[in-house]
């Protein structure tokens, strides 16, 4: 099982999701979801770093 | 004084007599619960419909290859009831799932609610993801349902 995908997997989902919820054009949508998603998925990239020198 | 409450406007400019002359049809409501993307496709949101039905389906079938666990009712843990609630929000997946895990005889035991199975595996590697998959599928659609009331009162597009 492949954790960074199912990072990607669960971001790429919400994203579309709060994207197609949330905004009704085509170009909102776009926006939503790239920064719905890229939140998600650079935090828990960069959270996962700074916690790794933690026990 | 009646008049005052007649025109008392609510959140979103409408009066309460307004709003009472709008309701929403509950039918609509039960289906889009139970079956994800069908509210939005009898609205005619066909896009929207589609792509909510793929989302919470995907999200629902993902925890479950993970071997995620659905939240069932538990005796004395009244958190319990609050994390079913959320995954009862995947409509007839999730009773689906409860079918093939418990199958009619343990779905139907004699203290139902309580001694239900959730399914998953508790030793799997991906139990935890996979009910976080779970979840986040049952309140996507809770939401859904939620977006097919807003539509439905004219208060969205």
């Amino acid at each position: 099982m492949d954790h960074f995908f199912l990072l990607f997997w669960h971001a790429l989902l919400v994203a579309v999701f709060f994207a197609f919820l949330w905004r009704s054009d085509s170009r909102g949508r776009k926006a939503l979801f790239l920064k719905t998603f890229l939140i998600m998925f650079v935090s828990a990239i960069v959270l996962g770093w700074l916690m790794f020198p933690f026990p | 004084m009646t008049a005052k409450k007649e025109t008392r406007a609510s959140g979103d400019g409408k009066t309460a007599a307004e709003e009472a002359a709008n309701p929403v049809s509950k039918p609509l409501l039960l289906v889009a619960w139970l079956v994800p993307g069908l509210g939005h496709w009898l609205l005619g949101k066909r896009l929207r419909a589609v792509v909510f039905a793929a989302v919470v389906t995907a999200s629902f079938l993902t925890g479950v290859l993970l071997h995620g666990e659905l939240a069932v009712p538990q005796q004395n843990s009244p958190l319990s009831w609050f994390f079913t609630f959320g995954c009862i929000g995947n409509g007839v997946l999730y009773f689906i799932r409860l079918l093939w895990v418990n199958g009619f005889d343990g779905l139907f035991n004699s203290s139902f609610p309580f001694g239900l199975q959730g399914g998953g595996d508790p030793v799997a590697a991906g139990f935890f993801y996979g009910k976080t998959f779970l979840y986040t599928a049952g309140l996507m659609n809770l939401l859904v349902v939620l977006d097919v009331h807003d539509i439905a009162r004219g208060d969205k597009s």
